[in-house]
Order: structure tokens, then sequence, then C-alpha cells
């Protein structure tokens, strides 16, 4: 009930953001049935300019461009929510862990995020790309591994702050269990937070895949948006033609627009979130 | 005449948020000479602060100041931003209240202040610095306190720092505003001691903003007190501080523990209003509001040669006023002068307490306060009617007793609820049903049991301290003006009369009914009392501020009663 | 002080001693041989090594050996500054990666420089007329720049203003065999080739610094001692620039350093919309043919130049905060 009344007050644009989402996953989950071409063999000639046929146009290999975009949005959204779930879902425990019992949990958690924040995360993500091969799990698993650290630590400062009120005083003195106290009072608090970091994190892994992509580490075997450009990018003559008005020009669109709607949602659901406060 | 330092006239300023507009000061008008100390009194949201920023020109669009505010010649409120820079520090300087933020946490104190010195100063580098040298010395700091950030200060050097700066270009007008209000009690004593060193010494004219009173009154001679953006009253320090004439100033004393050290603290009934609403913005919290009050404000206006209210009612109203009251029993042998050429005034809103032993004459007076006894001479005016027989007592609003004996007060025979319907009944011939729901009410007030099998009940089966309750119900059902209290609590037993005392100060509190509280017992006077009597052998003896006259007695037989006091509490926390 | 810089620094080494000692098993926790992995074509990149080259490999990760000495000889080159051979291109790591270092610092940092003073100008300025047309209408234009990510800000400016227009050149950092009357004409060339390059990694910052530029004034114009800056008569200009500016630019100072990571990752990929000739095409080509000793290499370099940036910014915040420290 009170999501609904949060979307109300959303900006227009804000609002928009949230159709195009919607939209897209829905394109993701039925992308199948939704496009009369496949996503991987030809259905016509080599880079048809965009048609009643072929809406997007075909690639050098004939390919329907529109039927790979679909596509494409599946895997961009799986990997994105996939990312943004399993980090916001670790780092939250983390976070809380580290935050709730402190002493040395809290040492070694937060030495661990700090090594993570130093790390440049591209290279880093290519080193282990390279090594173990590229594969949707890998791809997720790499982003994962950089994407916890953000949670928590936002988790674990709003738990500190929380642990010194009042209440949670008060509470304890009744012998509140942990997970009482988690129940009614941390997660209450804590939840709009990680809503919003996880948010971030699914347009950061995105891109982040897009970029692996880009650079000839996507999985092979799916074409993300970010494969349909490398493979756009490295195409000889592709500076000299008007084929990268459509082979070029639809991913990197359907990207962007995905990339600004996330964050449009997230900045409205923080200002609403925090209005609220 | 000397032309005022600076001259506020009808001074608005209006916060615009979203559209909406919200008065911060509303119509304020004072004036300050050129040397003249004066202090605004007020609660947080008064306005106070917004009348400093305004006098510094420190408030910006989208926000407004209307009215004139004439420094030296020159309207702050129409200077552009150069003309306003040169005179600002130059000649009004503020000493903001003191934060964490309120200097620059990058800059050393001695850039701080060397900004300043070479803005608006002639000085060369060497002049500057034993200028800075000079003013640390001067408000109590060592010289390395230059090199330090301001983080590496503690609230009384920082508030020590924020006066350097603020003398540094020896303005001739200096705005403090919540000198001590952060501060420890140790450290707020050195900067009020500093501050009125430095007044004297430098010769400004001093502006103290501040809710502490006795901040203000250590430091200022003539004081503003400020009540939802405008001036409520405004007389000299000393005298506003010892006798209010406001509602609100004196609610606004009561409240605070170093003026009033003895007495229980009492807020101010009610929340505050919005700024600037219709009528006095005082008046729903006001004890004494009348018709006229909700809807016209009230101007200030004199009344006093020293002392300006802005009140319909011109200030406190003296509810009853008895003078020159003499009474004496004729027996065969001798005459006993029960009452000498007695004068005693109560005030609204004021717990007035009757000091004296048995056979002082106290109950003689009181009986001819209230009109149950005719007095030989002198005459007593209720609201400034005379006082003839039961004219007061006998009518709604005006005067009510509750005698000393529980027992004999009420008719033991009849039940609770008739007994306290029974002066309404009389009055105005209404039937008990209708009065029902009136008599749960005030039970409700006495803290009784409001229940159908209470109100049936017979007297008789009553306690004394129940009793005594609803003797006291049965006053309040006639919503008395003033409360005649004879000795109330003396035949009970402690835990009941601590009981009855703390009801009796609640009920004043809430319903602003005058009280006059005659009893011998001069430690229940001090726990309840705002102003004293001492009466002895017919004669009023002393009289004054309850503090005063408990601290400091000037009469003889005063400091006798306040000595056995005394004594008996040193031997009760010795034992 | 001296104590924190240094203990700042323990810590710093720590955590590259970590990277390093990650660096060192992450090969031999391949799955499978590597080296087979490393000749075969999985994964669409056909590349494969001679039995003399596989031999090479593991002679330079002495697989053979035992782990501790294997882990003794990894530090033991590194401290020689011997970052291994790349086979692919015949050449020394290390060499190779001076090669293309310049280039890509040479894009980073004035993307860094020029997106830092112009967000932190635009952001200001924003800040103190907050609500005016100027700041309405930069602040959502920065939104948009902020969140739009470098390499696909490259691909948009390279077919809108290269490969049409033909204003810019299309790839490489220099005229391939060009001759140049004087260094300065080989100066305006470079330039020319590294203006799209540089223009997409600020544009793609200067979002965030405006964004964070803004913020931070906004708050500080907030705090009591602007106040008492403004009641002390001081000059419009001593106010903006030595109370307002002063405080609003320390994050801005920290975020500078702290983001040259994402900056150099950012670079990796704009360099490869380019074909810029610096580490990120270096690594790009490293990738597509297996070339693990070179993109080894790579890491490590580009690890210890961001932690090295991070340090600064640690120890230059204690320097201008006389707060902390």
């Amino acid at each position: 009930m009170s999501k609904i009344v949060a979307i109300k007050r959303f900006t227009l644009v804000g609002k928009l953001s949230l159709f195009f989402i919607v939209l897209l996953l829905f394109i993701g989950i039925f992308a199948p049935c939704l496009s009369s071409y496949t996503h991987n063999t030809p259905s016509g000639e080599s880079l048809e300019a965009p048609s009643r046929d072929h809406l997007l146009g075909t690639d050098d290999l004939g390919i329907d461009l529109l039927s790979q975009i679909f596509y494409g949005a599946r895997l961009s959204l799986i990997i994105g929510f996939s990312t943004s779930i399993l980090a916001g879902l670790g780092g939250a425990i983390l976070g809380v862990l580290s935050g709730y019992y402190g002493g040395l949990t809290d040492k070694i958690i937060m030495r661990l995020t700090d090594i993570m924040i130093a790390l440049p995360d591209l290279p880093m993500m290519i080193l282990l790309g390279a090594f173990f091969g590229p594969s949707i799990k890998n791809i997720v698993l790499v982003l994962v591994l950089f994407s916890w650290t953000g949670p928590a630590r936002i988790i674990r400062s709003k738990v500190i702050s929380i642990k010194k009120e009042a209440y949670i005083v008060m509470a304890k003195s009744y012998d509140a269990s942990f997970y009482h106290l988690l129940k009614t009072h941390f997660l209450p608090e804590i939840m709009p937070i990680l809503a919003i970091t996880t948010i971030k994190i699914t347009s950061r892994a995105i891109v982040a895949e897009a970029g692996l992509s880009f650079l000839g580490l996507g999985d092979p075997t799916s074409k993300s948006w970010g494969l349909i450009l490398n493979h756009a990018i490295n195409f000889k003559g592709i500076y000299f033609t008007e084929y990268w008005k459509w082979w070029v020009i639809a991913p990197l669109f359907s990207m962007m627009m995905l990339i600004l709607s996330i964050s449009y949602v997230s900045r409205d659901l923080e200002k609403v979130l925090n209005e609220k406060l | 005449m000397e032309m005022p330092l600076l001259c506020i006239k009808d001074l608005k300023v209006e916060y615009k948020q979203n559209g909406e507009a919200i008065s911060g000061v509303d119509g304020v008008s004072l004036s300050i000479n050129k040397g003249e100390s004066l202090g605004i009194i007020g609660e947080s949201g008064s306005g106070k602060t917004s009348l400093a920023m305004a006098i510094m020109g420190l408030i910006n669009k989208p926000n407004e100041v209307s009215g004139s505010l004439v420094f030296d010649g020159n309207d702050i409120n129409t200077l552009d931003k150069k003309q306003l820079s040169r005179l600002r520090w130059k000649r009004i300087a503020i000493v903001f209240q003191n934060s964490l933020d309120i200097l620059n946490p990058l800059l050393t104190i001695q850039e701080q202040i060397y900004e300043v010195l070479i803005r608006h100063c002639d000085f060369s580098k060497e002049q500057i610095n034993k200028r800075i040298m000079d003013l640390l010395l001067k408000v109590g700091l060592t010289l390395d306190t230059a090199r330090c950030f301001p983080h590496e200060l503690s609230g009384g050097m920082r508030q020590r720092v924020l006066i350097a700066m603020a003398l540094s270009c020896e303005p001739e007008l200096l705005i403090v505003d919540e000198p001590t209000s952060s501060l420890d009690s140790l450290s707020k004593n050195e900067i009020i001691k500093l501050l009125s060193e430095l007044y004297i010494e430098n010769n400004f004219a001093l502006l103290i903003i501040s809710h502490e009173l006795d901040t203000v009154l250590k430091l200022t001679s003539k004081v503003c007190v400020m009540y939802s953006g405008t001036i409520v009253e405004r007389g000299s320090t000393s005298e506003v501080i010892v006798d209010p004439m406001h509602v609100y100033t004196k609610g606004l004393l009561k409240s605070s523990p170093a003026i009033n050290p003895f007495g229980d603290m009492w807020g101010i009934p009610n929340e505050r209003s919005r700024v600037g609403k219709l009528g006095c913005p005082f008046e729903n919290r006001c004890t004494q509001s009348i018709e006229i009050c909700k809807t016209k404000k009230p101007k200030l206006n004199y009344i006093l040669p020293n002392r300006e209210v802005s009140c319909h009612r011109g200030g406190i109203v003296t509810i009853l006023r008895g003078t020159a009251l003499s009474k004496s029993y004729k027996s065969k042998s001798r005459t006993i002068e029960a009452c000498i050429n007695c004068n005693i005034e109560i005030k609204s809103g004021e717990i007035v307490a009757l000091i004296g032993e048995s056979g002082s004459g106290k109950t003689t007076l009181a009986s001819i306060l209230s009109g149950i006894l005719k007095s030989d001479q002198g005459e007593v005016l209720f609201e400034e009617v005379p006082v003839r027989g039961n004219n007061f007592t006998s009518r709604q609003e005006g005067v009510q007793m509750v005698l000393q004996d529980p027992f004999s007060a009420i008719n033991e025979k009849l039940s609770v609820g008739e007994a306290i319907s029974e002066p309404v009944k009389i009055m105005t011939k209404q039937s008990s049903d209708l009065l029902k729901a009136d008599v749960q009410r005030v039970l409700k007030e006495v803290q009784l049991p409001s229940e159908d099998a209470f109100l049936n009940r017979k007297c008789y089966s009553l306690s004394g301290g129940q009793r005594q309750r609803v003797s006291l119900a049965r006053s309040l059902m006639v919503k008395p003006k003033l409360l005649i209290a004879d000795e109330i609590s003396s035949m009970l037993d402690p835990s009941t009369q601590a009981n009855i005392l703390r009801l009796l100060k609640k009920l004043q509190n809430e319903k602003g009914f005058s009280m006059l509280y005659i009893t011998h017992d001069l430690a229940v006077a001090r726990k309840i009392a705002d102003r004293v009597y001492v009466m002895a052998q017919g004669k009023i003896v002393e009289e004054g501020i309850a503090s005063k006259v408990f601290l400091n007695p000037d009469h003889e037989y005063t400091r006798k009663l306040v000595g056995e006091t005394e004594n008996w509490y040193v031997l009760n926390n010795k034992g | 002080m001296m104590f924190d810089c240094f203990k700042k620094f323990f810590e710093y080494s720590i955590i590259f001693f970590f990277i390093l000692t990650l660096n060192f098993f992450i090969p031999r926790l391949m799955p499978g041989d590597p080296f087979t992995f490393l000749s075969s074509d999985e994964g669409g990149v056909h590349q494969s090594y001679s039995e003399e080259q596989i031999e090479m490999y593991k002679a330079y990760y002495g697989m053979d050996k035992p782990l501790q000495v294997q882990y003794s000889d990894y530090f033991k080159n590194l401290i020689r500054g011997n970052l291994g051979y790349s086979i692919y291109y015949n050449d020394n790591v290390l060499r190779l990666i001076l090669r293309s270092a310049k280039w890509t610092l040479g894009i980073t940092l004035i993307s860094l420089l020029i997106s830092t003073i112009m967000g932190t100008i635009l952001g200001s300025l924003s800040a103190w007329y907050r609500n005016s047309i100027v700041d309405r209408g930069l602040y959502p234009v920065m939104i948009l720049l902020s969140e739009i990510p470098a390499f696909l800000m490259a691909i948009l400016l390279l077919f809108t203003l290269a490969a049409k227009s033909s204003l810019f050149p299309l790839s490489g950092g220099i005229t391939v065999f060009g001759e140049y009357e004087t260094w300065f004409d080989k100066l305006l060339d470079v330039l020319h080739h590294g203006f799209l390059p540089s223009l997409s990694l600020t544009l793609s910052q200067l979002g965030g610094f405006y964004l964070l530029a803004r913020n931070s004034m906004i708050t500080v114009i907030s705090k009591d001692y602007m106040r008492t800056a403004l009641a002390k008569g001081l000059s419009s200009k001593r106010i903006i620039l030595r109370h307002g500016l002063r405080n609003s630019i320390l994050p801005i100072i920290t975020r500078v350093f702290m983001s040259l990571g994402s900056v150099l990752g950012g670079a990796i990929l704009v360099e490869n919309v380019f074909n810029y000739p610096g580490l990120g095409r270096l690594m790009r080509e490293a990738v597509t043919v297996r070339d693990y000793v070179l993109i080894q290499g790579i890491f490590l370099v580009v690890a210890f130049l961001v932690l090295a940036m991070n340090l600064l910014a640690d120890v230059l915040y204690k320097k201008i905060d006389p707060r902390v420290g």
C-alpha cells in the first residue's frame, strides 16, 4: 500500500522511467514470444536497413537486430538483478553482523571492504574474466565480488547509529534477542536504504557487463547489448557506412535508456523515502 | 533630546517557505541609545534571533523585512550591499549563538580576526597583530589561542573568541545572541562577568538576546519580553523580573529555576499559537483573556511611568484589593483589634500566602475580604467593584472559600453529588440532571472517582482528605476567579496534605484563578506562594515576593518565623 | 602527523601485498590445466601456442617447483621489476606497459583535471545561485551526464563527431608515419587525436564532480560560519572564496584522487572505442590472445597507481583539513 503511494509521488520522469523498466522486464521475460525472428540465426540479408520486415535492420550475419535487443534485455536484466540481489543480500548480512557485533568481525569485514574499494574494479574484472573464462555465472560472481561493499558499509553505519538509540538499549534491557531487534528495529530502518543501494548496484552491474562484453569478455553464447556493440564496432568499415545508424544506435540507446531509467527511479525513490523519514 | 543609536519602528520579518509566509517578527518597535544596555527575553521561536538578524541586515530574499531600522540616521533595510558591509562589524557587531560551526573550521583564530581588521580598520600589519593579541588578552585568552583552529577550543573559549572578534573594530552597538546558553555554570558566570566588564570599559550599546533570565538580569538595565514576534512587556530589568506585569512574563519567571529557586516550577499552559494570528498572540494561554483579546491585537502601552505592557487589560489585573481594613471585636472588658489598617492586593493568576500565627487576625482579614465579615473601616474591591456581603461569593466567576475543617464545611448527610452541585443549584436554579456532567468534570479535576456509585455516596463515609477534595470541587463548580483557602491542609495527615497542595497548585496553574492561601505554616507557604503577606497582632508586618521574603526578611517577626523553620530543617536533616 | 602518514602507508602496503598475493594465486587456481586452456580456442579466441611457448609459460610460472618456492620467486621477480615476458609481443612486459601507460595517463589526467575544475566552478555557481535559470538548466543535464558511462559516451561521440564529419581522427594516438616540422605540430596532432577520448572521459566525470561541488557548496552555505562571514562585512569575493569554496572543496579534492580507479577503468574501455594506443588497448589485445602474463602485469601496474593515489588522497586530506589527524 505504502509502496503505491510512494510511486504516486514520483516525478513525471521517474514514473516514465519506472514504466520503461517494467516494459523491459516484460520484454525480457517474453522475449521468445515477442519477436518473430530468432536472435541467433540469420533471418534476412546481411546488414539490411530498418524496414517493415526487420524493424531495426539486421547485422552482418543477417540476424534480426530487434530480437537481439529483446534477448539482450533479458540478459542485462538477469545480470543486473542477480548481481544486485546477491550483493545486496550478502552486503546487508555482512553489514548487520559487522555493525551489530563490532570487534573482530567488524575489523575483518571492514578491512575487506577497504581492499575491495581500493582495488581498481574493471582491470580486476578483466583479469578474473580472462582467467576463469567468460560465462554469465562467472560475470555475475565477479560483479557481486565488487558490489557487496557498498551496501555493507552503508548498512553497517546505519546499524551502528541505530544501536546507540535509547530504544535499543531499552529493548536489550528487556532481554530482547538479536532476532527480535533485527525484526522490529533494524530491518524497517535498513530496508529503504538497502533498496536504494541495491537499485544502484543493478545499474552498475549492467554497465560493467556491457564493458566486459565490449572487451570480448562477455559470455559468447548469449548475446548481450555489450556484445552486439562489440561486434558492431569491430566490423571493418562501420565508420564509413550507414550501418552504424541501426547496428550501433539500437543497443547504445537501449542501454542508455535503461541506465537512465534506473537512475531516475532510484533518485525519486530516495527522495520519497527521505521525505517520509 | 539625543537621537537614539538604533531606532526600530514597526519591524516585521516574514519568512517565505514553499509559497507560505511565516512571520518571525510581527511589528516590533524599540530603540537603543548610545551606551545603553537592553535585554530581549523570550522562549525559542519568539522571534528574538530574527530581530538580531534583521538589525545586522542578514535576512535575505525571498524572506522579507519591512518597517524601519534606523541606525545612526541610516535605514539598514534600504542600504545596498556595499553600504551594509561597511556598517557591519565596524559599527554593529554581533556575537552569534555559540555553535561548533560558528567559526570557519579551516582558518585559525588569528586569520578570522585578521580579516575583519584588515577590511574595516586602517591598520598596518603590525598594528593588526598587536590588536589581535590585545583583544585575546582582554577576553581572558592566552596568546597562543591565535594559532589554534576552532575545533581545538572549548565552548567557553570559543565564546571568548567570538566576543574578541566582535569587539575587534570597536563597534558602537554590540548584539549578543544567547551568550551563555551552551555553557556550564562556571563558564557562564565568567562570560557574564567578562561581558559586563567589557561593557563598562568600552561604552558600547549592548543588546543581549537570551532566554536565560538571570543572564539578562545581570547584564542589562532595560528589558523587552518577546512573545510570538511581538514585545509584550518592557521596562527596567530589575523591576520587570521582580514584579512582572504581563501574564506571559510572569509565567516565564515561574518556569525559570534561576529566578524562582524555591517554588515549584510550572510551565505556561498550552502550546504557543502561530505567530501573526489575529488578536493577542498570547490569548490562548492567558489566564485573564476577555472577548476583545480574540479579535484585536493589543498595543504596547505605558501602565506605569517606566513600564509598558501590551495587554488589553493593562497587564496583570488586580483582582482583589483591600485598603485600610480595620476590624475590632468589643467584649465586655476590652477591645480586641483583630485587623489594624491592613492593605492587601491579589493579582490575577497569583497565589498569595497570608502567613500568621493563630490569633494574628488572618482569618478575620480573610473573612472581610470574602465579604462574610464587614469591616469597621476601609474598603474591599473585587475587579474594582466594592465587596458587600455575599455579592461575589454568590455568583459564578466570583470569590469562593474553602474552609479549614472539611468535616463541618460539608453536610455529611448529603450525597457527594448533592454537596457539590449545591452552590450552582442555588445560583442558577438548574436541576441536578443538567449539572451531572459538570459535577463529574470537577470530580475528575480534584482526582476523585466520578462514577454514579461515588456520586451517590453519603459524605459521612468519606475520609478527611476526600471531604476536603469534595469541598474544593464544590468551589470549582462555580468557576471562581479568586479562591480563598483557609488552612485547608492543616487538619490532614502529611501525605494527604501534600496531595491536596499539589492538586491545588496544579488546578491553579491550569485554570489560572487567583488564590489567597491562609496558613500558619511557613514551609507550606514557601512551597506554593508567589507573594507573601505576614501578619502579626492584627497588622501586616511584611509583604513581598516569596523568594525575597524567605531569603531576606525585613521584619523581625518574619525573621523569627523563617529562622524557626530553618532550624527545624537543619535538625531534621541531621537526624 | 608523520606517524599518521606512516600508518596510512603501512595500511596501503598491506592492501597491496594482499593484491600481489591474489595475483599470484589466480593463475594457479584456474580450473583444469591452464595451459591446455591457454591453447584451446574456447570462447571464440583462436589462438594456439606452440609447445615451445607453453614451456616458456611453465618456466615463468615455475609450475614444476613447490608452491612456497614459486611464491618467493614471484616476489623476488617483482622486486627486481620483472613483470615477466610477453610471448605474443616477444617483449618485456614492463617495457610494453610503460610504452602504453603514457598515453593512458595523458588522457586520464587531462580529463580528470578539466572535469574537476569545470565541475567545481559550475557546481559552486549552481549552488550559489540556487534555483536560478543557470542552476535549473545545468542540474538535469549534469545528472544525465553523471549517469552515462564513459564508453557509451565515447561511442556516441565517435559516430556523431568523428565518423560523420571527420572533424577528428577515428583512431590512434598520433598520425601513423606522420612527419612534423616542429615539436609543436606534433603536439597539436597528439592533442587532435586525444581530444575525443579525453572529451568522453571528461564528460562522464563532469556530472559527478558538478553534483558533488553543488551539494558541498549548498551544505557550506547553510553553515553558521558563512553567516558569521557575512555579518563581519567582508567582501563578497572573500566570503565566496575564503569561507565558501575553501570549505566546499575539501570533499572534491579527495574525490579527485579516489576516482582515479574509475577513470582508468573508463579509459580502458574508451581507448578501445577510439583504438587509442594506451593500456586499455594493450589489455584488450592481451585478452584476445590470452597473454596472461601481460594481463597480470597491467593489472598490477594499474592497482599500484590507484593505491598510490588513494594513499595520496588520505595524506593530503590530513594536510588540508585541520580537524583530521
